[in-house]
Protein backbone atom coordinates (compact mmCIF):
# COMPACT_ATOMS: atom_id res chain seq x y z
CA UNK A 1 0.00 0.00 0.00
CA UNK A 2 2.79 2.51 0.29
CA UNK A 3 4.79 4.28 -2.24
CA UNK A 4 8.01 3.31 -2.90
CA UNK A 5 10.47 6.04 -3.37
CA UNK A 6 11.98 4.35 -6.21
CA UNK A 7 8.53 5.56 -7.94
CA UNK A 8 8.93 8.81 -6.56
CA UNK A 9 12.20 9.60 -8.11
CA UNK A 10 11.70 7.28 -11.38
CA UNK A 11 11.17 9.89 -14.55
CA UNK A 12 11.56 13.52 -12.89
CA UNK A 13 13.16 15.72 -15.84
CA UNK A 14 14.27 18.61 -14.47
CA UNK A 15 14.02 22.03 -16.34
CA UNK A 16 15.81 25.04 -15.68
CA UNK A 17 14.52 28.60 -16.89
CA UNK A 18 16.05 31.17 -18.53
CA UNK A 19 13.39 33.96 -16.89
CA UNK A 20 12.83 37.51 -18.73
CA UNK A 21 11.24 39.92 -16.85
CA UNK A 22 7.75 40.80 -16.97
CA UNK A 23 6.85 43.06 -19.57
CA UNK A 24 9.80 41.85 -22.06
CA UNK A 25 7.92 40.92 -25.48
CA UNK A 26 9.99 38.03 -26.18
CA UNK A 27 8.51 34.49 -25.04
CA UNK A 28 10.90 32.96 -22.28
CA UNK A 29 12.99 29.72 -22.75
CA UNK A 30 13.48 26.88 -21.43
CA UNK A 31 16.13 24.28 -21.44
CA UNK A 32 17.10 20.66 -19.86
CA UNK A 33 19.26 20.61 -16.53
CA UNK A 34 20.04 17.56 -14.15
CA UNK A 35 17.03 15.63 -12.50
CA UNK A 36 16.11 16.11 -8.75
CA UNK A 37 14.38 19.21 -7.08
CA UNK A 38 13.95 22.69 -9.05
CA UNK A 39 14.79 26.03 -7.57
CA UNK A 40 11.45 27.69 -8.62
CA UNK A 41 12.01 31.26 -9.47
CA UNK A 42 9.58 33.88 -8.39
CA UNK A 43 9.08 36.65 -10.29
CA UNK A 44 8.53 39.66 -8.67
CA UNK A 45 5.47 40.89 -10.53
CA UNK A 46 4.65 44.25 -11.73
CA UNK A 47 0.89 44.11 -12.55
CA UNK A 48 -1.28 44.22 -9.52
CA UNK A 49 -2.56 40.45 -8.06
CA UNK A 50 -5.96 41.04 -8.96
CA UNK A 51 -4.50 41.10 -13.06
CA UNK A 52 -2.98 37.73 -12.38
CA UNK A 53 -6.04 35.99 -11.20
CA UNK A 54 -7.20 35.27 -14.41
CA UNK A 55 -5.13 32.48 -15.56
CA UNK A 56 -5.45 33.40 -19.33
CA UNK A 57 -3.44 36.70 -18.80
CA UNK A 58 -0.99 37.75 -21.24
CA UNK A 59 1.13 39.07 -17.64
CA UNK A 60 1.65 35.37 -17.11
CA UNK A 61 2.77 34.44 -20.69
CA UNK A 62 5.87 36.44 -19.74
CA UNK A 63 6.92 34.56 -16.89
CA UNK A 64 9.10 31.64 -17.72
CA UNK A 65 7.49 28.68 -17.19
CA UNK A 66 8.81 25.73 -14.98
CA UNK A 67 8.55 22.80 -15.84
CA UNK A 68 7.69 19.93 -13.22
CA UNK A 69 7.94 16.17 -13.83
CA UNK A 70 4.36 14.50 -12.71
CA UNK A 71 4.53 10.56 -11.84
CA UNK A 72 1.78 8.51 -11.38
CA UNK A 73 0.83 6.83 -8.00
CA UNK A 74 1.32 3.10 -8.39
CA UNK A 75 -2.54 1.31 -7.77
CA UNK A 76 -2.99 2.44 -3.75
CA UNK A 77 -6.07 -0.64 -3.69
CA UNK A 78 -6.03 -4.13 -4.79
CA UNK A 79 -9.07 -3.17 -6.41
CA UNK A 80 -7.86 -0.42 -8.53
CA UNK A 81 -7.41 -0.58 -12.65
CA UNK A 82 -4.39 0.11 -14.46
CA UNK A 83 -3.84 3.72 -14.49
CA UNK A 84 -1.54 5.47 -17.29
CA UNK A 85 0.73 8.46 -17.35
CA UNK A 86 -1.42 10.83 -19.71
CA UNK A 87 -0.12 14.18 -18.03
CA UNK A 88 3.79 13.75 -17.60
CA UNK A 89 4.61 17.85 -16.09
CA UNK A 90 2.74 20.76 -14.97
CA UNK A 91 3.97 23.49 -16.44
CA UNK A 92 4.41 26.32 -13.24
CA UNK A 93 5.12 30.07 -13.10
CA UNK A 94 5.09 31.99 -9.77
CA UNK A 95 4.64 35.70 -9.05
CA UNK A 96 4.87 37.65 -6.15
CA UNK A 97 2.46 40.80 -5.70
CA UNK A 98 0.56 42.68 -3.48
CA UNK A 99 1.85 40.63 -0.66
CA UNK A 100 0.09 37.31 -2.21
CA UNK A 101 2.46 34.37 -3.83
CA UNK A 102 0.43 33.71 -7.38
CA UNK A 103 0.77 30.27 -8.44
CA UNK A 104 -0.15 29.45 -12.40
CA UNK A 105 -0.27 26.18 -13.32
CA UNK A 106 -0.73 24.66 -16.75
CA UNK A 107 -1.31 21.48 -17.88
CA UNK A 108 -2.75 19.44 -20.80
CA UNK A 109 -5.48 17.32 -20.81
CA UNK A 110 -7.54 15.75 -23.14
CA UNK A 111 -10.75 15.96 -21.57
CA UNK A 112 -12.41 18.76 -19.21
CA UNK A 113 -14.37 17.09 -16.67
CA UNK A 114 -15.89 19.91 -14.67
CA UNK A 115 -19.20 20.37 -13.69
CA UNK A 116 -21.25 23.77 -12.32
CA UNK A 117 -23.01 21.57 -9.19
CA UNK A 118 -26.51 22.82 -8.11
CA UNK A 119 -25.79 24.60 -4.16
CA UNK A 120 -28.14 23.78 -1.93
CA UNK A 121 -30.34 26.56 -0.83
CA UNK A 122 -30.28 28.09 2.37
CA UNK A 123 -33.76 26.69 3.56
CA UNK A 124 -33.98 23.77 5.19
CA UNK A 125 -35.12 21.02 2.51
CA UNK A 126 -37.97 20.00 4.51
CA UNK A 127 -39.80 23.56 3.67
CA UNK A 128 -39.24 23.24 0.03
CA UNK A 129 -40.87 21.33 -2.23
CA UNK A 130 -37.92 20.82 -4.72
CA UNK A 131 -34.78 19.37 -3.66
CA UNK A 132 -31.51 19.65 -5.98
CA UNK A 133 -30.79 16.72 -7.84
CA UNK A 134 -27.44 14.45 -7.83
CA UNK A 135 -26.80 14.66 -11.56
CA UNK A 136 -23.76 11.88 -12.08
CA UNK A 137 -23.10 9.21 -8.91
CA UNK A 138 -19.79 7.80 -11.08
CA UNK A 139 -18.12 10.91 -12.75
CA UNK A 140 -14.67 12.33 -11.03
CA UNK A 141 -13.16 15.73 -11.32
CA UNK A 142 -10.14 17.18 -12.53
CA UNK A 143 -8.02 19.05 -9.79
CA UNK A 144 -5.05 20.78 -8.75
CA UNK A 145 -2.77 21.00 -5.62
CA UNK A 146 0.44 22.73 -4.36
CA UNK A 147 1.83 21.50 -0.76
CA UNK A 148 4.16 22.35 1.87
CA UNK A 149 5.27 21.97 5.02
CA UNK A 150 3.20 23.99 7.63
CA UNK A 151 6.29 24.25 9.85
CA UNK A 152 10.29 23.76 9.74
CA UNK A 153 10.69 20.40 9.84
CA UNK A 154 11.38 18.69 13.02
CA UNK A 155 14.09 16.07 11.67
CA UNK A 156 15.75 18.51 8.95
CA UNK A 157 14.17 16.01 6.10
CA UNK A 158 11.39 16.73 3.83
CA UNK A 159 8.08 15.51 5.40
CA UNK A 160 6.64 12.61 3.47
CA UNK A 161 5.21 13.47 0.07
CA UNK A 162 2.16 11.38 1.19
CA UNK A 163 0.62 14.28 2.97
CA UNK A 164 3.08 14.80 5.16
CA UNK A 165 3.95 12.95 8.95
CA UNK A 166 2.29 13.07 12.04
CA UNK A 167 4.87 15.85 13.55
CA UNK A 168 5.32 17.38 10.35
CA UNK A 169 2.32 18.25 9.08
CA UNK A 170 1.63 19.76 5.46
CA UNK A 171 -0.55 22.40 4.21
CA UNK A 172 -2.91 22.06 1.18
CA UNK A 173 -4.03 24.72 -1.22
CA UNK A 174 -6.69 22.45 -3.35
CA UNK A 175 -8.56 23.69 -6.37
CA UNK A 176 -11.41 21.45 -7.92
CA UNK A 177 -13.33 22.02 -11.82
CA UNK A 178 -16.08 21.22 -9.83
CA UNK A 179 -16.16 21.96 -5.74
CA UNK A 180 -13.54 24.84 -6.08
CA UNK A 181 -10.88 25.75 -3.80
CA UNK A 182 -10.17 24.25 -0.19
CA UNK A 183 -7.30 25.11 2.00
CA UNK A 184 -6.73 21.77 3.58
CA UNK A 185 -4.11 20.18 6.30
CA UNK A 186 -2.90 16.88 6.74
CA UNK A 187 -0.28 14.92 9.11
CA UNK A 188 0.04 11.71 6.73
CA UNK A 189 -1.43 9.62 4.66
CA UNK A 190 -5.38 9.21 5.21
CA UNK A 191 -5.53 12.09 7.54
CA UNK A 192 -5.97 14.94 5.46
CA UNK A 193 -8.86 17.61 6.57
CA UNK A 194 -10.91 20.17 4.98
CA UNK A 195 -10.39 23.20 7.42
CA UNK A 196 -13.65 24.80 6.13
CA UNK A 197 -11.30 27.87 4.58
CA UNK A 198 -11.40 28.76 1.19
CA UNK A 199 -8.89 31.21 -0.85
CA UNK A 200 -8.87 32.35 -4.44
CA UNK A 201 -8.70 30.21 -7.55
CA UNK A 202 -9.86 30.77 -10.97
CA UNK A 203 -9.44 28.32 -13.71
CA UNK A 204 -9.73 27.56 -17.13
CA UNK A 205 -9.94 24.69 -19.30
CA UNK A 206 -9.39 25.96 -23.41
CA UNK A 207 -7.43 24.36 -26.00
CA UNK A 208 -7.24 21.17 -24.66
CA UNK A 209 -5.55 22.06 -21.28
CA UNK A 210 -6.23 23.91 -17.94
CA UNK A 211 -4.85 26.65 -16.67
CA UNK A 212 -5.29 27.60 -12.92
CA UNK A 213 -4.36 30.23 -10.94
CA UNK A 214 -3.81 30.02 -7.04
CA UNK A 215 -3.35 32.72 -4.34
CA UNK A 216 -1.61 31.71 -1.71
CA UNK A 217 -0.02 33.74 0.98
CA UNK A 218 3.82 34.99 0.83
CA UNK A 219 6.02 32.38 1.49
CA UNK A 220 9.83 32.93 2.25
CA UNK A 221 12.25 31.69 0.19
CA UNK A 222 13.73 28.22 0.56
CA UNK A 223 10.27 27.12 1.24
CA UNK A 224 9.31 23.26 -0.10
CA UNK A 225 6.48 22.92 -2.64
CA UNK A 226 4.86 19.72 -4.51
CA UNK A 227 2.24 20.20 -6.72
CA UNK A 228 -0.52 17.21 -7.72
CA UNK A 229 -2.95 16.73 -10.62
CA UNK A 230 -5.99 14.76 -10.56
CA UNK A 231 -7.15 13.53 -13.77
CA UNK A 232 -11.12 13.07 -13.55
CA UNK A 233 -11.44 11.01 -16.56
CA UNK A 234 -9.00 8.23 -14.87
CA UNK A 235 -11.38 8.51 -12.01
CA UNK A 236 -8.47 10.15 -10.16
CA UNK A 237 -9.23 11.16 -6.19
CA UNK A 238 -7.99 10.62 -3.43
CA UNK A 239 -3.91 9.50 -3.41
CA UNK A 240 -4.87 7.93 -7.06
CA UNK A 241 -3.08 11.23 -8.61
CA UNK A 242 -0.12 12.61 -10.55
CA UNK A 243 2.48 14.06 -8.07
CA UNK A 244 5.90 15.81 -8.33
CA UNK A 245 8.94 15.64 -6.07
CA UNK A 246 9.85 18.43 -3.47
CA UNK A 247 10.93 21.74 -4.98
CA UNK A 248 12.54 25.37 -3.47
CA UNK A 249 10.91 28.11 -3.53
CA UNK A 250 13.81 30.73 -4.89
CA UNK B 1 -16.40 -7.44 16.53
CA UNK B 2 -19.12 -5.69 17.84
CA UNK B 3 -20.24 -6.80 21.19
CA UNK B 4 -23.62 -6.72 20.25
CA UNK B 5 -25.22 -7.10 16.42
CA UNK B 6 -28.95 -5.61 15.28
CA UNK B 7 -30.19 -8.13 13.01
CA UNK B 8 -33.31 -7.79 10.60
CA UNK B 9 -35.27 -11.03 9.35
CA UNK B 10 -37.44 -10.74 6.45
CA UNK B 11 -40.08 -13.14 5.10
CA UNK B 12 -40.13 -13.55 1.66
CA UNK B 13 -43.74 -15.21 1.77
CA UNK B 14 -45.55 -12.31 3.59
CA UNK B 15 -43.94 -9.05 1.41
CA UNK B 16 -46.64 -7.33 -0.66
CA UNK B 17 -44.25 -5.43 -2.99
CA UNK B 18 -46.27 -2.30 -1.87
CA UNK B 19 -43.54 -0.18 -1.44
CA UNK B 20 -44.72 1.08 1.95
CA UNK B 21 -41.37 0.68 3.28
CA UNK B 22 -39.47 2.28 0.79
CA UNK B 23 -41.91 5.91 1.41
CA UNK B 24 -41.29 5.41 4.75
CA UNK B 25 -37.63 5.39 4.61
CA UNK B 26 -37.55 8.05 1.80
CA UNK B 27 -39.70 10.35 3.97
CA UNK B 28 -37.54 9.70 6.98
CA UNK B 29 -33.98 10.05 5.81
CA UNK B 30 -33.97 10.84 1.94
CA UNK B 31 -36.16 14.04 1.61
CA UNK B 32 -32.80 16.22 1.03
CA UNK B 33 -31.06 17.82 -1.64
CA UNK B 34 -28.63 15.37 -3.56
CA UNK B 35 -31.30 12.39 -2.15
CA UNK B 36 -34.22 11.96 -4.74
CA UNK B 37 -32.87 8.98 -6.57
CA UNK B 38 -31.64 7.21 -3.10
CA UNK B 39 -33.44 4.37 -1.67
CA UNK B 40 -31.60 3.24 1.06
CA UNK B 41 -34.53 0.89 1.61
CA UNK B 42 -36.20 -0.58 -2.25
CA UNK B 43 -38.14 -3.31 -2.83
CA UNK B 44 -37.17 -4.83 -6.08
CA UNK B 45 -39.25 -7.79 -8.25
CA UNK B 46 -36.78 -11.10 -8.25
CA UNK B 47 -36.12 -12.11 -10.80
CA UNK B 48 -35.29 -8.77 -12.15
CA UNK B 49 -32.52 -6.07 -13.19
CA UNK B 50 -32.61 -5.06 -9.75
CA UNK B 51 -31.42 -1.13 -7.88
CA UNK B 52 -28.95 -0.26 -9.31
CA UNK B 53 -29.20 -2.15 -12.37
CA UNK B 54 -27.41 -5.58 -11.99
CA UNK B 55 -26.08 -4.98 -9.18
CA UNK B 56 -25.47 -8.40 -8.07
CA UNK B 57 -23.39 -8.99 -10.88
CA UNK B 58 -21.04 -6.35 -10.95
CA UNK B 59 -18.62 -7.06 -8.66
CA UNK B 60 -17.61 -6.15 -4.77
CA UNK B 61 -17.19 -7.94 -1.78
CA UNK B 62 -14.29 -10.64 -0.36
CA UNK B 63 -13.14 -13.12 -2.26
CA UNK B 64 -10.11 -15.33 -0.90
CA UNK B 65 -9.49 -12.37 1.53
CA UNK B 66 -9.22 -9.78 -1.15
CA UNK B 67 -12.01 -6.71 -2.11
CA UNK B 68 -13.30 -7.50 -5.45
CA UNK B 69 -12.89 -4.33 -7.81
CA UNK B 70 -16.47 -2.98 -9.54
CA UNK B 71 -17.88 -0.35 -11.42
CA UNK B 72 -19.52 2.51 -9.87
CA UNK B 73 -23.78 2.27 -10.85
CA UNK B 74 -24.43 5.47 -12.93
CA UNK B 75 -27.23 7.36 -12.40
CA UNK B 76 -29.44 5.43 -14.66
CA UNK B 77 -28.48 2.31 -13.11
CA UNK B 78 -30.51 3.62 -10.59
CA UNK B 79 -32.74 5.48 -12.21
CA UNK B 80 -32.45 9.17 -12.49
CA UNK B 81 -35.22 11.12 -10.81
CA UNK B 82 -37.96 13.16 -13.12
CA UNK B 83 -39.82 16.31 -12.88
CA UNK B 84 -43.23 17.79 -13.70
CA UNK B 85 -43.29 20.73 -15.14
CA UNK B 86 -46.92 21.56 -14.64
CA UNK B 87 -46.77 25.59 -14.92
CA UNK B 88 -47.01 25.79 -18.52
CA UNK B 89 -49.78 23.43 -19.08
CA UNK B 90 -52.03 23.87 -16.02
CA UNK B 91 -51.33 27.54 -15.16
CA UNK B 92 -50.72 29.34 -18.77
CA UNK B 93 -52.79 27.10 -20.49
CA UNK B 94 -50.05 25.78 -23.39
CA UNK B 95 -47.57 23.57 -23.80
CA UNK B 96 -47.66 19.75 -24.25
CA UNK B 97 -49.76 17.44 -21.90
CA UNK B 98 -47.48 17.92 -18.51
CA UNK B 99 -44.47 14.97 -19.17
CA UNK B 100 -42.25 14.04 -16.87
CA UNK B 101 -38.11 15.91 -17.59
CA UNK B 102 -35.79 14.13 -18.07
CA UNK B 103 -37.45 11.35 -20.22
CA UNK B 104 -37.47 8.25 -18.01
CA UNK B 105 -35.58 5.71 -18.69
CA UNK B 106 -34.99 3.45 -15.99
CA UNK B 107 -36.40 3.26 -12.53
CA UNK B 108 -35.83 1.40 -9.17
CA UNK B 109 -38.35 -1.53 -9.98
CA UNK B 110 -38.72 -0.56 -12.90
CA UNK B 111 -39.62 -4.52 -14.24
CA UNK B 112 -41.47 -4.43 -11.37
CA UNK B 113 -44.17 -7.70 -11.86
CA UNK B 114 -42.21 -9.07 -14.87
CA UNK B 115 -40.48 -12.04 -13.17
CA UNK B 116 -39.58 -15.02 -15.49
CA UNK B 117 -40.83 -18.15 -17.03
CA UNK B 118 -40.54 -21.57 -15.37
CA UNK B 119 -41.94 -23.61 -17.99
CA UNK B 120 -44.77 -21.93 -19.16
CA UNK B 121 -45.66 -20.54 -15.98
CA UNK B 122 -44.61 -16.77 -15.26
CA UNK B 123 -43.19 -16.48 -11.48
CA UNK B 124 -41.49 -13.36 -9.54
CA UNK B 125 -41.76 -12.54 -6.03
CA UNK B 126 -40.66 -9.38 -4.14
CA UNK B 127 -36.59 -8.73 -1.98
CA UNK B 128 -37.14 -5.84 0.50
CA UNK B 129 -33.26 -4.61 0.53
CA UNK B 130 -31.86 -2.41 2.94
CA UNK B 131 -28.15 -2.11 3.90
CA UNK B 132 -27.03 -5.49 5.74
CA UNK B 133 -24.52 -3.96 8.54
CA UNK B 134 -22.19 -6.92 7.28
CA UNK B 135 -20.26 -8.04 10.56
CA UNK B 136 -17.06 -8.23 7.82
CA UNK B 137 -18.29 -4.93 5.76
CA UNK B 138 -16.24 -4.50 2.50
CA UNK B 139 -16.65 -0.95 2.60
CA UNK B 140 -15.35 -0.51 5.47
CA UNK B 141 -12.18 -2.01 4.78
CA UNK B 142 -12.41 0.09 1.12
CA UNK B 143 -12.37 3.47 2.72
CA UNK B 144 -8.63 5.03 2.97
CA UNK B 145 -10.69 7.68 5.40
CA UNK B 146 -11.98 5.25 7.98
CA UNK B 147 -15.24 7.00 7.66
CA UNK B 148 -17.36 4.20 8.18
CA UNK B 149 -17.39 1.92 11.70
CA UNK B 150 -19.25 -0.57 12.99
CA UNK B 151 -20.71 0.84 16.41
CA UNK B 152 -19.24 -1.06 19.14
CA UNK B 153 -22.62 -1.55 21.20
CA UNK B 154 -24.86 -2.73 18.16
CA UNK B 155 -23.01 -3.84 15.45
CA UNK B 156 -24.72 -0.89 13.46
CA UNK B 157 -22.78 0.61 10.49
CA UNK B 158 -22.54 4.07 10.34
CA UNK B 159 -20.81 6.43 7.37
CA UNK B 160 -18.71 9.59 9.17
CA UNK B 161 -19.88 12.65 6.88
CA UNK B 162 -17.50 14.72 8.47
CA UNK B 163 -14.56 11.95 7.52
CA UNK B 164 -16.08 11.74 4.24
CA UNK B 165 -14.31 12.97 0.84
CA UNK B 166 -16.80 11.59 -1.43
CA UNK B 167 -14.07 9.13 -2.71
CA UNK B 168 -16.45 6.13 -3.36
CA UNK B 169 -14.55 3.08 -2.64
CA UNK B 170 -16.82 1.92 -0.15
CA UNK B 171 -19.24 2.21 -3.16
CA UNK B 172 -17.14 0.17 -5.43
CA UNK B 173 -16.78 -2.44 -2.69
CA UNK B 174 -20.34 -3.11 -1.65
CA UNK B 175 -21.44 -6.30 -2.88
CA UNK B 176 -24.60 -5.30 -2.26
CA UNK B 177 -24.37 -1.37 -4.05
CA UNK B 178 -26.31 -0.04 -0.60
CA UNK B 179 -23.89 3.20 -0.10
CA UNK B 180 -25.20 6.21 -2.18
CA UNK B 181 -23.38 8.93 -3.35
CA UNK B 182 -24.67 12.82 -2.55
CA UNK B 183 -23.74 14.96 -5.81
CA UNK B 184 -24.63 17.62 -3.74
CA UNK B 185 -23.06 17.14 -0.67
CA UNK B 186 -19.85 15.42 -2.37
CA UNK B 187 -20.43 12.32 0.00
CA UNK B 188 -21.70 8.96 0.48
CA UNK B 189 -24.53 8.10 2.47
CA UNK B 190 -26.03 4.75 3.62
CA UNK B 191 -28.94 3.07 5.73
CA UNK B 192 -28.34 3.81 9.65
CA UNK B 193 -30.86 1.07 10.50
CA UNK B 194 -32.57 3.64 12.31
CA UNK B 195 -30.48 4.02 15.00
CA UNK B 196 -32.00 7.52 16.55
CA UNK B 197 -35.21 5.01 16.34
CA UNK B 198 -33.71 2.13 18.14
CA UNK B 199 -31.97 4.16 20.92
CA UNK B 200 -35.52 5.47 21.63
CA UNK B 201 -36.86 2.51 21.71
CA UNK B 202 -38.43 2.68 18.31
CA UNK B 203 -38.41 0.13 15.76
CA UNK B 204 -36.94 1.02 11.82
CA UNK B 205 -39.29 3.09 10.12
CA UNK B 206 -39.56 0.52 7.15
CA UNK B 207 -40.32 -2.10 9.95
CA UNK B 208 -42.89 -0.17 11.92
CA UNK B 209 -44.51 0.56 8.68
CA UNK B 210 -44.59 -2.69 6.91
CA UNK B 211 -48.46 -3.53 6.34
CA UNK B 212 -47.18 -7.54 5.83
CA UNK B 213 -45.58 -7.74 8.84
CA UNK B 214 -42.76 -9.47 7.50
CA UNK B 215 -39.45 -7.82 9.70
CA UNK B 216 -38.34 -8.88 12.92
CA UNK B 217 -35.50 -6.62 14.77
CA UNK B 218 -33.60 -7.25 17.53
CA UNK B 219 -30.13 -8.63 18.43
CA UNK B 220 -28.73 -11.63 16.88
CA UNK B 221 -27.15 -12.36 20.12
CA UNK B 222 -30.15 -12.40 22.04
CA UNK B 223 -31.54 -15.86 22.60
CA UNK B 224 -35.02 -14.48 23.50
CA UNK B 225 -34.97 -12.32 20.50
CA UNK B 226 -36.99 -13.63 17.59
CA UNK B 227 -34.40 -12.50 15.09
CA UNK B 228 -32.06 -15.23 17.39
CA UNK B 229 -34.88 -17.91 17.11
CA UNK B 230 -35.25 -17.55 13.74
CA UNK B 231 -31.86 -17.60 12.76
CA UNK B 232 -29.82 -19.00 15.15
CA UNK B 233 -32.20 -21.41 16.77
CA UNK B 234 -35.01 -22.70 13.78
CA UNK B 235 -32.25 -22.32 11.11
CA UNK B 236 -35.34 -20.80 9.23
CA UNK B 237 -32.95 -17.62 7.51
CA UNK B 238 -30.64 -16.68 4.88
CA UNK B 239 -28.52 -13.66 4.13
CA UNK B 240 -28.24 -13.17 0.76
CA UNK B 241 -25.61 -13.42 -1.92
CA UNK B 242 -23.42 -15.07 1.47
CA UNK B 243 -20.21 -15.90 -0.85
CA UNK B 244 -19.67 -12.36 -1.36
CA UNK B 245 -18.24 -12.92 1.76
CA UNK B 246 -19.11 -9.78 4.05
CA UNK B 247 -21.51 -11.94 6.69
CA UNK B 248 -24.90 -9.92 6.38
CA UNK B 249 -26.64 -9.43 9.49
CA UNK B 250 -30.30 -9.16 7.35
CA UNK B 251 -31.42 -12.84 6.80
CA UNK B 252 -34.70 -13.54 4.62
CA UNK B 253 -37.20 -16.58 4.54
CA UNK B 254 -37.27 -17.56 0.86
CA UNK B 255 -40.48 -18.31 -0.20
CA UNK B 256 -40.79 -21.75 -0.44
CA UNK B 257 -44.41 -22.54 -0.80
CA UNK B 258 -45.98 -20.18 -3.49
CA UNK B 259 -49.68 -21.14 -4.36
CA UNK B 260 -49.42 -22.85 -8.12
CA UNK B 261 -52.97 -23.57 -9.71
CA UNK B 262 -55.01 -23.73 -6.65
CA UNK B 263 -55.37 -21.89 -3.45
CA UNK B 264 -52.68 -24.10 -1.24
CA UNK B 265 -49.33 -24.23 -2.44
CA UNK B 266 -46.90 -27.19 -3.22
CA UNK B 267 -43.57 -27.49 -1.61
CA UNK B 268 -41.22 -25.89 -4.19
CA UNK B 269 -39.49 -28.86 -4.03
CA UNK B 270 -41.96 -30.90 -5.51
CA UNK B 271 -43.84 -28.87 -7.91
CA UNK B 272 -41.75 -25.99 -7.76
CA UNK B 273 -43.69 -22.86 -9.26
CA UNK B 274 -40.26 -20.83 -8.57
CA UNK B 275 -37.26 -22.77 -9.73
CA UNK B 276 -35.22 -23.78 -6.73
CA UNK B 277 -31.95 -22.67 -8.70
CA UNK B 278 -32.90 -19.38 -8.80
CA UNK B 279 -33.50 -19.50 -4.36
CA UNK B 280 -29.95 -21.05 -4.51
CA UNK B 281 -28.12 -18.56 -6.38
CA UNK B 282 -29.76 -15.84 -4.15
CA UNK B 283 -29.10 -17.88 -0.96
CA UNK B 284 -26.56 -20.12 -0.99
CA UNK B 285 -27.24 -23.64 -1.50
CA UNK B 286 -28.35 -24.38 2.29
CA UNK B 287 -31.54 -22.77 0.92
CA UNK B 288 -32.69 -26.57 0.28
CA UNK B 289 -32.05 -27.33 3.42
CA UNK B 290 -33.89 -24.82 5.10
CA UNK B 291 -36.80 -24.92 2.37
CA UNK B 292 -37.25 -28.78 3.81
CA UNK B 293 -37.04 -28.10 7.65
CA UNK B 294 -39.74 -25.44 6.49
CA UNK B 295 -42.10 -27.68 4.92
CA UNK B 296 -41.61 -29.77 7.41
CA UNK B 297 -42.92 -27.25 9.96
CA UNK B 298 -45.96 -26.61 7.38
CA UNK B 299 -46.60 -30.34 7.41
CA UNK B 300 -46.54 -30.69 11.27
CA UNK B 301 -48.89 -27.64 11.69
CA UNK B 302 -51.29 -28.66 9.21
CA UNK B 303 -51.54 -31.96 10.62
CA UNK B 304 -52.64 -30.47 14.11
CA UNK B 305 -49.35 -30.12 15.60
CA UNK B 306 -48.59 -26.52 16.57
CA UNK B 307 -44.91 -24.94 15.06
CA UNK B 308 -42.85 -23.09 17.00
CA UNK B 309 -41.62 -21.44 13.90
CA UNK B 310 -44.64 -21.07 12.19
CA UNK B 311 -46.07 -19.25 15.06
CA UNK B 312 -42.96 -17.52 15.23
CA UNK B 313 -43.08 -16.24 11.66
CA UNK B 314 -46.92 -14.99 11.94
CA UNK B 315 -45.27 -12.59 14.04
CA UNK B 316 -49.05 -11.76 15.56
CA UNK B 317 -47.95 -8.05 16.96
CA UNK B 318 -45.06 -5.05 17.20
CA UNK B 319 -44.23 -7.03 20.52
CA UNK B 320 -43.66 -10.68 19.11
CA UNK B 321 -41.77 -9.06 16.11
CA UNK B 322 -39.05 -6.20 17.72
CA UNK B 323 -37.06 -6.96 20.90
CA UNK B 324 -35.31 -3.58 21.19
CA UNK B 325 -33.94 -3.29 24.33
CA UNK B 326 -33.15 0.16 26.56
CA UNK B 327 -30.10 1.72 25.05
CA UNK B 328 -28.97 3.21 28.15
CA UNK B 329 -29.16 -0.74 29.47
CA UNK B 330 -27.47 -2.09 26.03
CA UNK B 331 -24.38 -0.36 26.24
CA UNK B 332 -23.76 -1.74 30.06
CA UNK B 333 -24.80 -5.59 28.68
CA UNK B 334 -21.16 -6.70 27.45
CA UNK B 335 -22.87 -9.99 26.47
CA UNK B 336 -26.33 -11.80 26.90
CA UNK B 337 -24.43 -15.85 27.81
CA UNK B 338 -23.33 -14.20 30.55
Amino acid sequence: MRIHSKIIFGTLMALVVISAPLGAQTKPQAAIAAPGGLTLRVIAAAPPADTLHDPQARAWEQVAPLRVGLNRTPPLYDTDPPSTLDIAFVEVRLARAGGKLLIHLAWKDATQNSAVLAKAPDAPPETREYKEHTQATERFFDAVAVMFPSQPSTAGVSPSLQMGDAGDPVTIYYWNAARGAMLMEAQGRGTTRRTGQTFPARGEFRAGGWRVVLELPELPAGQQLSFAVWNGSQSDRDGRKYFSVWHTLE
Amino acid sequence: MSRHQYAMVMDLNKCLGCQTCTIACKKLWTDRDGTEYMYWNNVETRPGMGYPRQWDNIGGGWKDGALQPSPLPSIDDYGAPWEYDYSQRLYEGKGKPVMPSPDPVSGPNWDEDVGALNGDDNFYFYLPRICNHCTNPACLAACPRQAIYKREEDGIVVLDQERCQGYRYCIAACPYKKIYFNEITGKSEKCIFCYPRLEKGEVNACAAQCPGRLRFVGLLDDPNSAVHQIVMVHKAALPLFPEKGTQPNVFYVPPFNPPKRTNYGQSILKDPRLPLEYLIYLFGPEVKDLIVRLEAELTKAQNGTPSDLLQLLIGRDAEARYQIPVHEQLVQIKSFTG
